[in-house]
């Protein structure tokens, strides 16, 4: 199969994400499949991150009395490759789950997380500090308050959308979850490899989203046979 | 005994540029302040170059919808050199009673601050930090400079050298907008009173006679220009010198070694004395945060001292102990502080000051978040002063002040946020005794 042609759309605000998760309810010509077929493709390969990723979000301690306590480190090369329209059907009995985000070492842990609409997403405090989650996304508004190691605070993430997460007491400590409408999507692992499986045949948009952003999109084509699609990006 | 006073030959009358030579102390009389109500040229300056600029241009690229970049600092050389800082508007009525300025131009609540903050990271082991302020356009000052330096990466123990954060107290090491539940400051950290460290009265009718105008106050000995008093403990400056930490938690302790005096911080030193100051820091749990600081140095300049008679001696210390506590759950956050001030001045003749003046600063605030980037807060605050005897009979050597405050923020974006409050003041002295201020903050932090 053919490499097709990169269409690199870097800076796409995330509340584009949010459009084109609501829009692939509806699927475009090209993301129409036959409902009920039986051949099933898997669209995977790998996204590396080449872009310069900072450290730690931590801004200037100046009023601190000496160096900051050790903390961890976020993931920021981890993306998220998704189909931009879903086969219909996706759609009808979205998959209610559980995830998790963890604080640990002033740190949201994964640093990106994706799940389907209807998650119920926990937020364990595994730190000796207190944190404060919240997010101020348009698609999901809450504020969990303080609470201390042990303690856990849930968020039901109901509606479609990129969801930004920090803590009010640490403003180095961010994360993004990432609420979609079908289940078409995958994180990538430490090697930034990605697998989304049980697509039904037909045309697609692939798009690799990274710290905020649609990095790039492409067409992708699942055959009547299904099979295995290789599909492989680089973010600069 | 003489008290050698030295008069101005050139000074310009300060209701020329104020009106402030007109007003009158409730206790104007005999004992009333010298006639040199003057005041020395406002050493302020426009802003004729780029940082203001450069500030104000990162602090707008943050409203650009990027939102990948949303929570980063500015980052150069591969995060090395890092840039944050805040962009603050505060508007409120005149301020006539001069309740919340901290110096006799500058009120907290009639504002317009920006603040860059930069950190360079010299490997794991040390880091030069900074951080500019302009207020009201000013030329921007520099508020911090200093190397941070740990030692041994295993071990707890930080030092700090140059312009350096206070240890004493907790409220100095807030940021001014980001940290603060209301726009306004304790009054233990920024009310002026009538004390200063360049001028002292000779006697102590001409200390009450002043009470309630520390805003603007002059005294016979030393510099003869009116300028603002002291603050308690000054939350607007930082001083320079050489500071250490050791421990985290649940214990530590920090301790430095300083040019100036807990309400007169300076970069250079202005009288041969240091200042000595520490806080103990204990941490229990995450919810609570207990803090006890003590501090002492020399707080009167030589402009002071030179003009003393001979044997009145050099060291005229000002002690402060401090402590402070927070305890949040859930929603909510308490915080509170009270702050003990001694002050020393030469013992003249006439003044009857002989015994040290004291004074006490303590604050209580609350903070309820009631819906995410909505939050209520209230501060209730008290300064008092000594009484000391006078032939204007037994006083305060200041007119306490009450507050009480009330208010609120909202977040329109993470970096975004609005507040309001509602201010009342009450002073026992002063020509302004009470008043109310309305006031509403916009801030942006990067």
């Amino acid at each position: 199969m053919s490499r097709p042609r990169a269409s690199p759309r870097p800076r796409t605000p995330p509340v584009l994400v949010c459009l084109l998760a609501a829009l692939a309810l509806v699927p475009g010509e090209r993301g129409r499949a036959e409902e009920g077929a039986d051949a099933r493709g898997t669209i995977r390969g790998r996204v590396e991150v080449r872009r310069a990723t900072p450290e730690d979000g931590a801004r200037p301690s100046v009023a601190a009395l000496g160096m900051p306590a050790p903390r961890g480190t976020a993931d920021r090369r981890t993306s998220v490759v998704y189909l931009e329209s879903a086969p219909r059907g996706a759609f009808e009995v979205p998959p209610p789950g559980r995830a998790a985000l963890d604080q640990r070492d002033e740190t949201f842990v994964p640093h990106v997380l994706a799940v389907t609409v209807g998650t119920t997403v926990s937020f364990p405090n595994s730190d000796r500090v207190y944190h404060n989650v919240f997010s101020l996304s348009k698609t999901k508004r809450f504020d969990l308050g303080r609470y201390p190691r042990g303690a856990s605070r849930s968020v039901r993430f109901d509606q479609p959308g990129v969801v930004r997460v920090f803590c009010e007491i640490h403003s180095h400590m961010s994360a993004f979850v990432l609420v979609f409408a079908h289940r078409y999507f995958a994180t990538t692992d430490a090697a930034g490899r990605y697998r989304i499986d049980g697509v039904p045949p037909g045309r697609y948009t692939l798009a690799v989203w990274n710290e905020g952003e649609v990095r790039e999109t492409r067409p992708v084509v699942v055959s009547e046979e299904g099979g295995v699609v290789e599909l492989s990006f680089v973010v600069e | 005994m003489a008290v050698y006073v030295s008069w101005p030959s050139d000074a310009t009358p300060a209701n020329e540029s104020r009106g402030v030579g007109a007003e009158k102390s409730d206790t104007l009389g005999p004992m009333a302040p010298s006639p040199a109500i003057f005041r020395r040229p406002a050493p302020t300056r426009r802003l004729r170059c780029g940082p203001l600029a450069v500030a104000l241009g990162l602090a707008a690229s943050i409203l650009v919808p990027t939102p990948g970049r949303a929570s980063e600092p500015l980052t150069f050389l591969g995060g090395r050199v890092r840039l944050g800082g805040e962009v603050s508007g505060t508007i409120a009525p005149d301020d006539k009673g001069f309740f919340n300025y901290s110096d006799y131009e500058i009120s907290s609540l009639r504002l317009l601050r920006v603040d860059l903050a930069a950190e360079i990271r010299l490997g794991r082991r040390a880091a030069v930090l900074g951080e500019l302020r302009s207020d009201n356009l000013s030329a921007p000052r520099v508020y911090a400079a200093y190397l941070r330096v740990r030692p041994w990466l295993d071990r707890e123990l930080d030092l700090q050298v140059g312009l350096v954060p206070p240890v004493f107290g907790a409220w100095p090491r807030r940021r001014y907008g980001y940290d603060a539940w209301l726009p306004s400051l304790p009054l233990a950290y920024q009310y002026l009173t009538t004390l200063r460290h360049d001028a002292v009265p000779a006697s102590a009718e001409q200390l009450v006679a002043q009470r309630g105008r520390g805003w603007l106050v002059s005294h016979p000995v030393g510099d003869p220009y009116a300028a603002a008093g002291l603050p308690l403990v000054s939350g607007e400056r930082w001083d320079a010198g050489l500071q250490v930490r050791v421990g985290r938690e649940p214990v530590s302790v920090a301790v430095a070694l300083t040019q100036g005096s807990p309400s007169y911080p300076t970069v250079r030193d202005d009288n041969g004395g240091k200042q000595l100051s520490a806080r103990l820091a204990w941490v229990p749990g995450p919810q609570l945060t207990v803090g006890l600081s003590g501090a002492t140095g020399r707080f009167l300049s030589r402009e002071v001292t030179d003009v003393l008679p001979a044997g009145s001696g050099v060291d005229f210390p000002q002690d402060a102990l401090g402590a402070d506590v927070e305890f949040a759950r859930g929603r909510w956050i308490l915080r509170g502080e009270a702050v003990w001030s001694r002050f020393r001045l030469p013992s003249l003749d006439e003044t009857r000051l002989d015994r040290p003046l004291d004074a006490v600063g303590l604050y209580g605030e609350l903070r309820c978040k009631l819906r995410p980037g909505l939050h209520i807060a209230g501060r209730v605050e008290r300064l008092d002063f000594e009484r000391i005897d006078s032939r204007l009979g037994g006083q305060t050597w200041d007119a306490p002040v009450t507050r009480l405050e009330v208010g609120g923020g909202y977040a329109l974006r993470r970096q975004l946020l609005l507040k309001a409050s509602w201010q009342h003041n009450w002073r026992d002295g002063g020509r302004v005794r009470e008043n109310d201020l309305v006031t509403a903050q916009v801030l942006l932090w990067f």
